[in-house]
This record gives structure tokens, sequence and C-alpha cells, in this order.
């Protein structure tokens, strides 16, 4: 298996910076999801990893090999590596399985080899049985799969996918990802996802990066996404994090520290090297809001609009004295707040986002880039 | 005894090639290469007869018209390999554009004797082989016959008229040189022609379609095709008109960058002898050579009255008579 | 760390790069320039003597301005007609759809002065057709196709097909969910065509009326004989006068007047690239073919209307030539008792160039598409998907040869060829060999093009599929992107065949006996005022060329698209 390694990659189209001094190090068997919205970059990258495209700055590493920098290039033939196309890329004019033995053919296999392999990696995907059909006769989920056999029929050392489920239905991609999840965890393949889907992403993978607008904002593990997110934008697009401007009064030395919110006084996780400091802003989660009694202390609000969600209320307030803050909180069911109506909302935790805004990869093995956000590692397994 | 058989054998063989070697000697060989814009039957048979008189020389032909002709043959003399020996085309004028340029190789041998004067060049680089004159050719059920070429300028013919273009047709541009030069037709006929809004169609078998078809029941014709085509039953008779008519000669020549001049020469014999002109007869031509007879489609006793043509004169007016007819016939 | 492989591979690439670039330079920009050279130094002294003799003579202008009006014309005309019935038979439900095309593909087959000579006899006093039915008229009226609406007609008609094929084979490819999308979101199906196959067909469309504009700016036998007898000249028919004319200044006015001819062929060339460059859908094939528009009560009406379309473009031709080749000489009415095979006897068996001018032809016609095909489809890929600039620029070059008149490339043939070739020593001149090379030359821009729009339509992530699998550029073209391109790059060796099978204008000036073709003999036989033979081996040829477009239908099973007229 091998290690893939991004190092400072650029790639401009004309004025526009389409990556801009990428750095990613992903591990030998490591299954990383690169998370972000369209128009991010995270298709250049995959092109640029896969040889499409030539690099403008820095250089890409695959196993022990350099394949691309400014100067040379590898053509994608010769990377061994394999790609699931979010338009599956399947031959029309090719069977099944003549699309999936395209690879071994290239490589010179033989009957009764390659039928051995082709069948076994057609029974890897459940498609036993259809290796004499076109692809146009199959239904997306079964070309998704034909795709992914193709790819791994081939047994390359680090698989690109791209979008793999974006054309999908909610049931068919709920079993697709297990697909998938099963096979990195039987072969052990390094894997590269490409998704807007966080769900997706956090499921999946081992490690999630961010990006946006052609830069790296995070990577880190979906738990530590999650629950300690490099900045603003990282922190409204994982899991719906709501951004509000806060004071902090004290910090102790276990990254924990008080925070003033709009009066309410909080205790909430925060970076190591967090100072106290007027202008700090917080992320704050649903799961960490709830809606208290008299007595209980908590931020006045207003209710905005209730909305059912099978089980319980999404209900959506705006802070009083708070410039118009919007926060979301789940209401268990019944609930019969109607718009207009007073609420008071606790919080019982939130994370103080690190002011600096730099990249921050939190567990990178060991990278020299002096621009890390914090010198150590946020302790990972510690809830807090 | 077998030794005697053998013997004979062999000296019979020897004897059998020796014998021809000084008959070869003198007959001429090797390949014979001949541009030609007679008609396609008439070349292949023009050759086959030569083939049999000359059983030695293979010849090569390249038919087609005679601007194709001349184009690959200038575009051979600008690349500097002309692969032609002999030239066999429609008219004078041609040959003597490539006189003048000094192409041609004269033949002073040449057998001249019963040929009428002015059908070969004065120098003996071009020699006619036949006498195609241009009339008149009528579709039978046109509704009047012109006796003469001012009949058939006339009003009443208006829109019926087809003749072949000389800016496409050197036989053409040949009668239109003798005609002008004519006091009584001169350029007023073609003008009474264009009042007339005759068509000038890119070549005498154009003509020929048309007046057969009926499309248009007048045209200026040249007799063979006239005959040959109502021998095969189609409608169209020939008239001589009463001042005369025009002819070309269908002239014969060698090029001075010839690769097989005793061959050249052959040919030229063969055109000019009594067999090769009594071939000409028989393919429906009136022969050069009078004495050889007369096609079975001309009446008896009709008198051909030519007109004379001064193809010096012809040559040196051409392209200022293209010219004028190009304009004449409008744009 | 020296990467051999790698290097070896693009070292490949490179070659194949360079060998391309060497064909396109041997069969386009060599004859150009050696005639070129002809132009501005006849006999190897500069003069611009025929450059101003040319320029200054306002018939070269009437003739361009003719040439731009009756290409222009006809290039809308054939659009017209190609176009409408390309959707027609693509998208709709129309019975006997195989049938029809058939046909409708056929009189691309019929040399041009054939159907030029048909259409007179169609229209003129001694019509049989008309004569029949009363409507003859009357002998010694002027023909209403001798003008330059005429020429437009018949070229209209002669190139429809054109457009036709080119079309049809990219609206194969349209993928029947974004018909239906529009369908659903209300849009009647004019509007459809309109707002959504009109702008997505713009390639193969695109490269159909370039093609068409070509090909009309280059016609030499409609306008010769529709416009010669009443001096309506184009450019092409210019040239032939003037190589009629004498003197020595004749080859190099005529290399002035082809440069003439190429200037405006570019600016059309130019206009293309330009409206192809601002369209760039591409379409995933993986979905079905559509499934057509249905007419409901169109149908007969639409079905009627478009056998009445053959009738006319095909079967009246056909029909009245097949009566002038019955009778024993041009006029003769056709009777029962007059009726006859003589011209068929002649022409089959005591002919012996027409024989072998069949054999010759079909060869040529036939080895000239297959080797076209094969240098399009990598020629196209890197034109098209490279982006190489030097090819572009070849591209260009290699429109010329299609654009010029054929007799202008058969003397270009000449001049370069007609001493033996420098290193090899073998001569080419006078031998089936020239002959080839002109028709290579000539059409190979009628194979490229069809399969440019073919790449244009092509998603590139089915060769980058390829790539990632670990197949190198050659595999990739014959494995992966020939058979993606299959549909249009049989257009295109279709239309070479056919085009090349009937032409007489290039091999006109190269033939030698042993070496003639179809075209050649037809001419040699209408110039000597033989029709009636003429018309008896043009009747041949049509009967062979239908025989053998109906042996595609009894072999095998070829990819889908890849025969017009099989679906």
């Amino acid at each position: 298996m091998a290690r893939l390694i991004v190092d400072c990659v650029t790639k401009t189209f004309g004025a526009l910076h389409a990556l801009d001094q990428v750095s990613l190090d992903v591990g030998d068997g490591e299954f990383m999801a690169i998370l972000g919205p369209s128009g991010c970059g995270k298709t250049t990258l995959l092109r640029q990893i896969a040889g499409f495209d030539k690099l403008d700055g820095g250089r890409i590493v695959i196993g022990e090999t350099v394949v691309s920098t400014v100067t040379q290039h590898v053509p994608p033939e010769r990377r061994r590596i394999g790609i699931v196309f979010q338009s599956y890329a399947l031959w029309p004019h090719m069977t099944v399985a003549e699309n999936v033995a395209y690879g071994l053919t290239v490589a010179g296999v033989r009957d009764p080899e390659r039928t051995r392999r082709v069948d076994a990696a057609l029974t890897l995907v459940e498609l036993e049985g259809y290796a004499e059909r076109r692809p146009s006769m199959l239904s997306g989920g079964q070309r998704q799969r034909v795709a992914l056999a193709r790819c791994l029929v081939t047994e390359p050392s680090l698989v690109l996918l791209d979008e793999p489920l974006a054309n999908l239905d909610v049931h068919l991609r709920a079993s697709m990802e297990e697909e998938f999840a099963r096979f990195h965890a039987r072969t052990g393949t390094t894997m590269v996802y490409i998704t807007h889907d966080q769900a997706e992403a956090m499921a999946l993978a081992d490690r999630i990066a961010v990006m946006d607008r052609g830069r790296l904002l995070q990577v880190a593990t979906p738990s530590q996404l999650y629950r300690e997110p490099a900045d603003a934008s990282v922190a409204a697009f994982i899991g719906e994090g709501i951004v509000v401007p806060a004071e902090v009064i004290d910090v102790d030395s276990r990254g924990r520290c008080r925070v003033d919110l709009f009066g309410l006084s909080v205790s909430m996780r925060c970076p190591l090297a967090q100072t106290p400091t007027r202008a700090a802003r917080v992320c704050l989660r649903a799961a960490n809001l709830a809606i208290v009694g008299a007595g209980v202390p908590g931020i006045g609000a207003r209710v905005v609009r209730s909305v059912y969600q099978g089980g319980h209320f999404r209900v959506e307030a705006q802070l009083d004295h708070a410039d118009g803050v919007l926060v979301h909180l789940a209401a268990a069911e019944p609930c019969r707040l109607a718009p207009g109506d007073a609420i008071r909302i606790g919080i019982d935790d939130g994370w103080v986002l690190p002011e600096t805004g730099e990249i921050v990869d939190s567990t990178a093995p060991e990278s020299a880039d002096s621009r890390r956000f914090d010198g150590g590692t946020v302790a990972t397994g510690a809830d807090g | 005894m077998n030794y005697l058989l053998r013997g004979a054998w062999l000296a019979a063989a020897l004897i059998s090639m020796l014998a021809p070697l000084p008959a070869q000697a003198q007959a001429p060989k090797g390949k014979l290469v001949l541009y030609t814009s007679q008609p396609e039957r008439d070349a292949t048979q023009t050759t086959a007869a030569f083939k049999q008189a000359y059983p030695g020389v293979e010849v090569e032909v390249f038919r087609s018209g005679t601007t194709e002709v001349m184009g690959k043959l200038a575009a051979e003399f600008a690349a500097g390999a002309p692969k032609a020996d002999v030239l066999l085309i429609a008219d004078a004028a041609s040959m003597e554009a490539l006189k003048k340029d000094g192409r041609l190789l004269p033949y002073p041998e040449a057998r001249v004797a019963g040929l009428a004067a002015g059908t070969y060049d004065a120098d003996r680089t071009y020699f006619g082989s036949k006498l195609i004159t241009t009339g008149i050719a009528v579709n039978t059920a046109a509704k009047s016959r012109p006796a003469s070429w001012a009949d058939l300028a006339k009003p009443e013919n208006k829109g019926q008229i087809a003749m072949p273009s000389p800016l496409y047709s050197g036989a053409a541009a040949i009668m239109l040189g003798t005609m002008t030069a004519r006091p009584d037709l001169g350029w007023a006929f073609f003008e009474k022609l264009k009042a007339d809004e005759a068509v000038a169609v890119r070549g005498n078998g154009a003509v020929l379609t048309a007046v057969a078809s009926g499309e248009k029941p007048y045209g200026v014709l040249v007799d063979f095709m006239a005959f040959n085509a109502k021998a095969k039953g189609s409608p169209i008779e020939f008239i001589f008109p009463a001042e005369g008519v025009p002819a070309v000669t269908e002239p014969v020549a060698m090029l001075k960058t010839a690769q097989n001049p005793a061959a050249g020469r052959a040919f030229i014999d063969f055109i000019l002898s009594d067999e090769g002109q009594k071939l000409a007869l028989s393919m429906g031509y009136i022969p050069a050579k009078a004495s050889v007879g007369m096609p079975s489609w001309l009446p008896p006793g009709t008198v051909i009255k030519l007109m004379p043509t001064d193809i010096g004169n012809v040559v040196q007016n051409n392209s200022a008579n293209l010219k004028r007819f190009s304009e004449l016939f409008g744009n | 760390m020296a990467d051999t492989a790698g290097l070896r591979e693009r070292a490949e690439e490179t070659a194949l790069l360079w060998v391309l670039v060497a064909i396109v330079a041997i069969l386009s920009l060599v004859p150009l320039a050696r005639l070129l050279f002809e132009g501005v130094a006849p006999g190897g002294r500069f003069s611009t003597a025929a450059l101003s003799n040319v320029l200054s003579s306002a018939t070269t202008w009437t003739a361009a301005q003719h040439s731009l009006v009756t290409a222009c014309g006809g290039t809308a005309l054939a659009v017209l007609i190609g176009a409408t019935v390309a959707v027609l038979v693509a998208l709709t439900d129309i019975r006997g759809r195989n049938a029809f095309v058939f046909c409708f593909v056929l009189p691309l087959m019929i040399a041009p002065q054939v159907v030029a000579l048909a259409w007179l006899q169609l229209f003129g006093p001694s019509s049989t057709l008309l004569k029949m039915i009363g409507l003859a008229p009357a002998m010694g009226s002027r023909n209403p196709l001798y003008s330059a609406h005429g020429i437009i007609l018949l070229l209209g008609v002669q190139y429809a097909p054109l457009v036709f094929l080119t079309l049809r084979a990219g609206l194969r490819t349209l993928p029947q969910e974004l018909l239906e999308a529009g369908l659903a979101a209300g849009a009647k199906p004019p509007t459809i065509l309109r707002t959504i196959v009109l702008p997505l067909m713009t390639p193969p469309l695109v490269a159909g009326i370039a093609l068409c504009f070509v090909s009309c700016l280059g016609n030499f036998g409609i306008p010769a004989f529709l416009g010669i007898p009443g001096n309506y000249l184009v450019l092409p028919t210019l040239i032939y006068q003037r190589l009629a004319g004498l003197g020595p200044s004749v080859l190099s006015e005529v290399a002035v007047l082809s440069c003439l001819i190429g200037f405006i062929a570019v600016l059309g060339i130019f206009l293309q690239d330009l409206m192809l460059r601002r369209r760039d859908f591409r379409i995933t094939t993986t979905s079905n073919a559509m499934r057509p528009f249905e007419l409901a009560r169109w149908r007969p009406a639409v079905e009627i209307a478009l056998w009445i379309l053959t009738i006319v473009v095909l079967v009246l031709p056909l029909v009245a030539l097949l009566l002038s080749s019955l009778v024993p000489a041009a006029g003769v009415p056709l009777t029962a008792k007059s009726a006859t095979w003589s011209n068929y006897d002649y022409v089959l068996f005591d002919h012996a160039a027409a024989k072998r001018a069949l054999v010759n032809s079909f060869s040529l016609s036939a080895t000239a598409a297959i080797v076209i095909v094969l240098v399009a489809v990598p020629l196209a890929y890197f034109l098209v998907w490279r982006r190489s600039r030097l090819l572009r620029v070849l591209n260009l070059a290699a429109e010329m040869p299609y654009a010029l008149p054929g007799v202008v490339l058969a003397i270009a043939a000449i001049l370069v060829f007609l001493k033996p070739l420098p290193v090899l020593g073998l001569t080419l001149y006078n031998t089936v060999w020239i002959i080839l090379f002109g028709y290579l030359a000539r059409f190979l821009v009628l194979g490229l093009r069809p399969v440019i729009g073919g790449y244009y339509q092509l998603d590139r992530t089915l060769e980058e599929a390829a790539q990632i699998a670990g197949a190198r550029l050659l595999r990739r073209l014959a494995t992966i992107i020939l058979p993606l391109v299959a549909p249009m790059a049989t257009a295109g060796a279709l239309l070479v065949f056919l085009t090349a099978f009937n032409e007489l204008t290039v091999s006109a000036l190269l033939w030698s006996s042993g070496a003639e073709t179809l075209g050649v003999v037809v001419f040699s036989f209408q110039q000597g005022g033989d029709s009636t033979y003429a018309a008896a081996l043009a009747m041949l040829t049509v009967a062979v060329t239908i025989a053998l477009m109906l042996s595609t239908l009894l072999t095998g099973k070829p990819a889908r698209g890849v025969l017009p007229w099989r679906d």
C-alpha cells in the first residue's frame, strides 16, 4: 500500500487559484476524505493526484515515487492508482466483464487468470452473473459497483473516489457506504474520497480534509473536526455549527475556560494556547443547547420557527440583545412552541475557535510545517 | 535419331531468333506515349491499328479533352520532364502555340504527298490527319432548315441555337478566328447569334446532346459527330452552309523531348499513310488524303466549300478574339 | 531517477504526432507549395505578372462573387434539406426509416456531372417523362436550370446527404433524458428542437456546414454544365477556362486563382473554428439512444413528403438516366421497338477500359477511405484533445486540397511527382498510385471533419479511465476511442468512398491507360457525344453501389450507428 504526500501544491487557471499551497499527508492504508462545497478545488486536487493535469507549484509523491513536480510528470497510465469517477466512465461499447478486465488486459494478464480475477471482483461487489451485460442496461447503483470492481481488479495501491455516491438515492447510498467501509477494512487500501456530503465523510473516513476556495482549512479525525473546528467556516460547515462572538474570561491549562456569552457564563473547551480575550468566537452545537426553565442559567431568546422532525422538534430562535444571532436546537416532543414565544436557552458546552485562522493538521505524523496551530495534539481520546 | 531431332530443333530455334533481327533493326520498338484528344473509340481503334502495323511498339495512351491534355502537358513542361512522344489533338491553334514555344520536333521526311495544302505545317512540325468541318446541325423536328450561316442567325431562331464555346474548345476557337476574319460573316454574325440568345456550351459533345435531344433544335456542330449519331438513329441532320465551312485538321506532331523519336516518326507515317487514312475514313471522317475516298454519309458529288484559315493569323488574334467573345456573350 | 519507461512512452507519443504532421504536410503542403511556387516563379524566375494579371481582371472578381453566392446558397439549401431529414429520421417515429435513408444517401454516389445532365434532360424539351405527361416545354425554350438558381438548387440537392450523414451520427448520441427533461418542463417538440437539440448538435452541424461550404466552393461539374452555357462563371470553371487558353503563363495564372479559392475556403474554416470554440457541450454516452418524438396525425403527411423528396431527388434523375441508356442514340424517342441493351453490351463487353475503371475506382476509393479514417482518428485526437498548435495550422492546410478544384490538385500532383522520388527512385506518375495520392490529399478533410465532430461529443473521462487502467496512447486509441468515434468515423469513410468512387476532376489529368477511373470514362463518353454510353456506365455504377450497400445489410452485426441505413 502506498502513502500519498501532497506538498504545497498550487494550481492556477488564469487569475483563479484553484489550489493554493495545499499540503496533505495520507498515511499508508488510511481512508482520507476531502470534504468541501462545490468549487472548493477538491476535484482539481484529485486530477492532480491522478496526473490528468500538471502542477504549477509543489509536488506529489505516491508511495516512494515523486509523480508530479513542476518539471516532472509521470503520466496517469503509469501511476498504478485506481479511480472511481463520478460519472462512472464505463465504456459503453464493452460488456461489464470487458470493462472490468481492461486493466488486466493492458497489464498482459491472460485467461484463465484474468477471468478468475474479474469474477472475483464482480463477486466482491455482488454483481456475479452480470458479466455479459452492457452498461446501458444497468441501474445507477449497479454501474457504481462495476466502476468499483474495475478499479479494484488491478489491486492498486491508492484508490481515488470522486463523489461516487452523488448520483445514488438515499438507501443505495447507505448500502454503498457500508460496501466501501467493508472493502477498506478488508483490503487496507489507501483511499482518498472526494465528497461534499459530510455525513458520508464522517461515517467512512479515518481523517477528513476540509477545503474551501482552493485552500485546505483543517485536517483532522471526524470527531476532532466536529468537536474542535479550526475556524468559523469549518465550524459552520460541519454539523451546522453556530458561531457566535463571546468573551473569554479565564483559561485553565487543561483546555477548558470560562466564557461570557451575552451575559451567560459558560464553561467551554478551548485550544491549549488560548488566552483571555474580549473578541473571541465560539462554536456551539445544537446538542449543547437546551430550553431551560426559570431559575436555570440561560439566555433569553425568541422563537422564530419550530419544525417537527420525527420524534423531536427543531426550534430556531433569535437571541435577545445579541444583534440577531440565530441559534437552533432540538426540543423533545411534545413541544408547543410557536413563533414569537419567549424562551430561555441553556448552554452546557462549546468550543472556542482558534483565532489564528491557519491550516491546522492536528494529527499529521511528522510535519515540518511550523505553522501548525499548537505544539502538540489535543487529547484525542478525552471527552471534554 | 534423337540427336538429329534435337539438333534440328536447336537449329530452328536459333534461326527463328536470328531471323527477325534484321527486320527489328529497322522497325521501331519500345514504348510510344501518345497524348490525344480524339474521342475514346477513335483513339482505341487508331492505336490498335498502329500496333498491328508496328507490332514491336507498345503504345501508352492518355486521352482526354483538349483542355486537359494541354493542361497536363503544361504541368509536365513546368516540372521539366515531359512524358509524351506524340500528340494528336483537335486543332492546329494549340499546335501553333506549342511550335512557337519550340516544343515540336520537325519531321522533314514525312510523306505529305496527296495531302491538301494547308493541312500541314510548312516547317513540317505538325500534320493534319483528317478534315473535320463545322456546319449546322438540325433536329429533324425543327421548324426550318437553315441553308446558310446567315439563315441560322435569323431572329426567328431566337433561343434555339447551341454552339461550342471557343473558350473551352480549340476547334471552336479556330472557327471563331476563321469566321470573324471573313467580311461576309465577321463579328456581326456572332453579334446576331448573341441577339438570338445562342448558348455556348462546353464542347461539341454537349452540342450534339442538346440538338439530338431537342433541347436546342439548331446547333453548330462538327460533321462526323452529327453523321455518326444519325447513323445510329438520332433525329439529327447535318447541313453544309452556303458560305462554306471552317475546318480543323486534328494534327499529329512529335515533341522535341520525345524519348522514342523512331516510333514517333513511325506513328506519323502511319497516320499519313493510305492505311491510316482509310482507318479515318472508316471511323466516319473526311480523310486528309482525298485519294483514299469519301465517307459514306457524304452524298457523292458534294463539293465541300472550305473556308480558308490563316492559322498564323488565328493564333495571333486568339486572345483578343476570346476576350471579345467572352465579353459579347456576357458574364 | 531516470524514468526510461516514461521516456519511451513520451517518445512514442511524440513520434506519432510527428508522423501525423508529416502525413498532412506531404498530402497538403507539398503540392500547394509547389503550385504557389509556380504562381510567383514560373519556370524558376520570380515574376508577379500572373498575380497582377489575375487580380486586376474584372472576370476574376465576378467569378469570385459568383462562387461565394453559389457556395452560400448551396450550403443553405443543403443544410435545410439535410438537417430537416436528419431530425425527422433520428428523432421521430416515421416508418420505413432504413429504406428512406438508403435512398436519400444514394445521390451522393452519382457523379455531379451525371446529376446535372439528368436534371437538364428532365427539365428539357426532350424529356421523355415530361413528354409522357404532356408537360414538355416547347422545343428550344430556355432551360431554367441554366442559371445561378439552377446551380444552387443542384448543389443543395447534391450535398444535402453530406449534412445529413454528419448530423445524424451526432443525433444518435443524444441521450433521451435531455429531451424528456424538456418535454417534462412543458416544452413542445419544436421548442425542444430549437433550445435543446440544436445547441447540443452544434458541433456536428457546424462540421457538416463547413464541409458543405467547401464542397460547393470547389465543385466543378455542376457549374460546368449549368453555368458555362450562360457564361455564369465561378472560380473553378474560370480556372478551367484559363487552362483551355493558350500560352506559357497559363499555369501561373491558374496557381493565383487557386490561391484565391483557398483564401475563401480558409475564411470559412476560421468561422467554423470560432463557432465550435464557443460551444463545448460534452455528452456522456452511456444512456440509451433517443426514443423518437411521436408525430401522431402528422405522420402520414411527413412520410409522404419525405418520399416525394426522395422521388424528386433520386428517382426522377435516375429514371431519366435509365431511359437515355436504353435508346440507341441521343434524341431517339423511347418506344418498345427502339429500346435496346446495346449500350450496356458495349460498355460491359467491348470496352475494356470501362471494366478496368470499375475495378480501379472501387479499389482506389476503398483504400483511400480506410487509410484516411486510420489517419483521421489519431489526427483528430491531437487536434481536439491535445490542442497541438502545430497540427491546428496544418489542419487548415488539409482543407486546401478539397477546396481547390480537382484539376488544380492534379496539376500540383503532376508538378510534384513527375520526376522520380528522390531517395527511393520510384515514379508515381502515370500509375494508380498518383491517383491514390490525389484522393488521399483531396478527401482527407472529408474523413477528418466528422471525426473531429465526434471527439467534441465524447466525454474525456472515458479516456481518463483507460489511462488510469494503465493503457498507453496507441492502445487507448485502438480499444477505447476508435469504437466510440466509430459512428462518425464511418460516416467519414463512407463520404470518402462515395465521393472518390465517382470523382472526375482529379483523375482526369492523372489517369493513364490501365489506371482509368469511372468518372474519366463517363466523361470521355459525354465529351465524345456518346451520351448513351455515358448513361449506361453511370447506371451500372449506381447498380454496383446499391449492391454494395445492400450487401452490408446481409453481413453480421456492426456496432450501432456505424452504417446510417442500418438501425
